[in-house]
C-alpha cells in the first residue's frame, strides 16, 4: 500500500479523570482531605489516522470514546502521550452544543467560527450559507435560549458542517432535525465524510454506517484499545462480543 | 504587647509559607513546611530589620513604633515574603522553574494575540444582546448609575450631611469603579460553569473568558465616565493637569481586577459555594472602600488612612477622586506598589488557570 500522509498520531495516549467532587467551603474547613481518586478513561491507546480517512470508533458507553474525541479536539490534553494534528484545524461536532444563550443565532455563528480558528471575513463569506444551510428563518436573529431544541442542534449542525475544518471528529450526530432536515444533513455529512482531504473519526454505535463510511473501525473496551482494523471483521468480533 | 510584636514577623511568615505550598500545589510534608517556617521566618526577620535600619529605628525600634506603622510593616513583610517565596520556588521546587515560567510567558503573549478579537467580538455581541431586548436599550447603562447616585446623594449628603465637595460626582465616580469591581468579582466566580457548553467543545484559554466578561463591565465603567465629564463641566470644577493621573490609576485598577478575578475564577470552579463567601466580602469590602464616603478621611486616625493605602480599590478610587475632582497627585510609590502586586496578581492567576484548566472541563 502506497504511503499517505498521517493527519492524527496518538502515541501512548492516557487521560485520567480525577474523581473530585464538587467541594463545598464546609467540606474544606471541617474534614481532611480525601483520598483523590483517579478514574483512567483512556489507557495507553496509540494509533495513527491517515489524511482523508475515515476511523469509526465503537465500544460500549462509557469506554471512553467521546473522552478520546475531546482529547483530539483539544478540549482538555491528555494526561501522558500525544496527540499531533501536524497543524490541522479540528472541529468537533456533538449532541448539546457551545452556544451563548443570550446572544443571537448570528453572533453565535460568528463566535464559534472564531474559537475554530477562521478569521473574520471567512466567516462573513460563510454566514449566508450557514444561515440557508440551518433553515430556522428569522429566529437566526433572535437569541438562542428561544430556539426550540430542533433549532438548536440545527444551527450547531450548520456551523460545523459549512465552517470545514481539515479534521472532523463526529460524535453520534450523523442527522439531527425533522424528517426532511435529516435526509440533508445525512447526505451533507456524507459529502463532508468522503471528501479525498477530510480526516474524520466518527464514534457511533450504528453498526450498519460505520461498515458503510469508514475505511477503519478501532474498538475501544474500558478505555483500551481492544482491536483495529477492517471494519467486517472488527464489527463482527464486535457484535459477538456484545450478545 | 510582646506577642502583638511578634505578629508584624509570624504574619508574613506564614504568608511566605502559605504562598510557596500554594505554587506546589500543597504536596509539602510537615518535616518539610517546618522548616519553611524557620527559613522564611529567618528572612522575614533580616529583611525587616534591613528596612527598619535604613529608615532610622536601630535596634529593638521595631516594638515601639506606632500601631499605624506596624500595621505598615506587616503588609510590607507579606509583600516581601510573597516575593521571596516566588523565588525561593523558583530555585528549589521542580514544579516551578524559570524555564517554565518563560514557556508560560511565551503561551500567555501567544493565546492573547490568537484570541483577543474573539474577546472584543465577544464582549461587543454581549452588550448589544443586553440592550437588544429592552426598553430603553443602552440608556440603562446611565440610567442605573445615575438613580444610584441621587440615592446614595440623598441619603449620605443631605441625611448624614456628607461634607465631601462635589458630593455628587464624588459619589458617582466612585460608584462607577466599585460596580465594576465587584461585578467582575461576582462573575468570576461561576464564570467557567456558565460557558460550560463553549469549553467542552473547543479549547480556549479560560482566562479570555474572564477578560471578555471585564470588556463588558469595562465599557460600561466607561459610559459613566462620559457621564463623569459632563458632571464636571455643569459643576465647573477646576481641572488641571493632574487628572491625566487617572489613566495609570485605572490600569492598575484594571489590572488588579483582572488578577483578583482570574484567581477567584479557578476556586470557583472547585468550591460550589464560593459565590456566597465573595457576596459577603464584597458588601463588607464596599464599606471599607468608601464609595460614598472618603474612607482616609472619616474612620479614625490610624485605620482610615491605612484602609485608603492598603485597600487597593479604596486606594484607586480616592487616587482617582483626588486627580479629577481635588487635582491633587496620588502618592505615587503606592502606585507603583500596586501596579507590581497587581501584575504579580494577574500573573499568578494566569499561571493557576493554565496549570489547572486542562481539569476544569472534567469537573463541571
Amino acid at each position: 500500500m502506497e504511503q499517505r500522509e498521517i493527519a492524527i498520531e496518538a502515541k501512548n495516549v492516557c487521560i485520567n479523570y480525577r474523581i473530585m467532587k464538587n467541594v463545598t467551603v464546609r467540606h474544606n474547613l471541617f474534614k481532611k482531605r480525601s483520598h483523590e481518586e483517579t478514574f483512567e478513561a483512556v489507557k495507553n491507546v496509540s494509533f495513527t489516522v491517515e489524511k482523508g480517512g475515515i476511523l469509526g470508533v465503537i465500544g460500549k458507553n462509557g469506554s471512553g470514546k467521546s473522552t478520546l474525541l475531546r482529547a483530539i479536539a483539544g478540549v482538555f490534553s491528555p494526561n501522558s502521550g500525544s496527540i499531533d494534528l501536524k497543524g490541522h484545524t479540528v472541529s468537533l461536532m456533538a449532541l448539546g452544543v457551545g452556544f451563548k444563550e443570550n446572544l443571537t443565532g448570528r453572533d453565535n455563528i460568528a463566535l464559534s467560527g472564531m474559537l475554530l480558528g477562521f478569521g473574520e471575513n471567512q466567516i462573513r463569506d460563510k454566514m449566508q450559507e450557514i444561515v440557508d444551510f440551518a433553515e430556522i428563518g428569522e429566529f437566526i436573529d433572535r437569541p438562542v435560549r428561544t430556539y426550540s431544541s430542533g433549532m438548536h442542534s440545527k444551527l450547531a449542525f450548520a456551523i460545523t458542517a459549512m465552517l470545514e475544518t481539515d479534521i472532523m471528529l463526529v460524535d453520534e450526530v450523523l442527522s439531527v432535525g425533522d424528517e426532511r432536515f435529516k435526509k440533508k444533513s445525512l447526505s451533507k455529512m456524507k459529502e463532508l465524510i468522503t471528501d479525498k482531504n477530510r480526516t474524520v473519526i466518527i464514534v457511533s454505535h450504528n453498526i450498519d454506517t460505520l461498515k458503510s463510511l469508514c475505511d477503519e473501525v478501532m474498538w475501544i473496551h474500558d478505555g483500551e484499545l481492544r482491536e483495529m482494523g477492517k471494519p467486517e471483521e472488527v464489527l463482527t468480533h464486535y457484535v459477538e462480543f456484545m450478545k | 504587647m510582646y506577642m502583638l510584636n511578634s505578629l508584624i514577623m509570624i504574619i508574613p511568615t506564614l504568608m511566605g509559607l502559605f504562598m510557596h505550598s500554594y505554587f506546589c500545589h500543597g504536596r509539602l510534608t510537615v518535616i518539610k513546611k517546618t522548616g519553611l517556617f524557620f527559613l522564611y521566618g529567618i528572612m522575614v526577620s533580616l529583611t525587616m530589620y534591613g528596612i527598619a535600619w535604613t529608615r532610622g529605628i536601630k535596634g529593638d525600634g521595631i516594638a515601639h513604633m506606632t500601631l499605624s506603622h506596624k500595621i505598615e510593616f506587616t503588609i510590607l513583610g507579606c509583600v516581601m515574603s510573597f516575593c521571596m517565596a516566588l523565588g525561593m520556588c523558583l530555585c528549589i521546587e521542580r514544579d516551578i522553574t524559570f524555564e517554565k515560567l518563560r514557556m508560560y510567558l511565551i503561551r500567555f503573549a501567544g493565546d492573547t494575540r490568537k484570541y483577543y478579537k474573539y474577546a472584543i467580538k465577544s464582549a461587543k455581541a454581549d452588550l448589544r444582546s443586553e440592550v437588544a431586548n429592552a426598553y430603553l436599550d443602552w440608556l440603562w447603562w446611565l440610567i442605573e448609575p445615575f438613580c444610584m447616585m441621587l440615592i446614595y446623594t440623598l441619603i449620605f449628603g443631605v441625611v448624614f450631611h456628607a461634607s465631601e465637595e462635589y458630593f455628587p460626582i464624588f459619589i458617582f465616580s466612585g460608584l462607577s469603579m466599585w460596580t465594576f469591581f465587584s461585578r467582575g468579582m461576582n462573575v468570576s466566580v461561576n464564570i467557567v460553569r456558565n460557558n460550560k457548553g463553549i469549553i467542552s467543545k473547543v479549547y480556549l484559554p479560560k482566562f479570555i473568558l474572564y477578560f471578555a466578561r471585564m470588556l463588558v463591565n469595562g465599557f460600561k465603567m466607561l459610559v459613566s465616565f462620559v457621564v463623569v465629564v459632563g458632571m464636571l463641566i455643569v459643576f465647573r470644577v477646576p481641572v488641571t493637569w493632574r487628572i491625566l493621573y487617572v489613566i495609570p490609576v485605572m490600569i492598575v485598577f484594571f489590572l488588579f481586577t483582572f488578577g483578583l478575578g482570574s484567581i477567584l475564577m479557578h476556586f470557583g470552579v472547585y468550591v460550589n459555594d464560593l459565590s456566597y463567601i465573595v457576596g459577603i466580602i464584597l458588601s463588607m469590602l464596599m464599606y471599607f472602600t468608601g464609595t460614598f464616603y472618603a474612607v482616609g478621611k472619616r474612620i479614625p486616625a490610624p485605620f482610615g488612612e491605612l484602609l485608603e493605602q492598603f485597600n487597593p480599590v479604596a486606594y484607586c478610587i480616592a487616587s482617582m477622586r483626588n486627580a479629577a475632582l481635588y487635582s491633587t497627585s496620588p502618592q505615587l510609590d503606592l502606585l507603583v506598589m500596586w501596579g507590581l502586586v497587581s501584575v504579580v496578581l494577574s500573573a499568578v492567576g494566569v499561571y493557576t488557570i493554565y496549570r489547572n484548566e486542562n481539569a476544569y472541563v472534567k469537573v463541571i
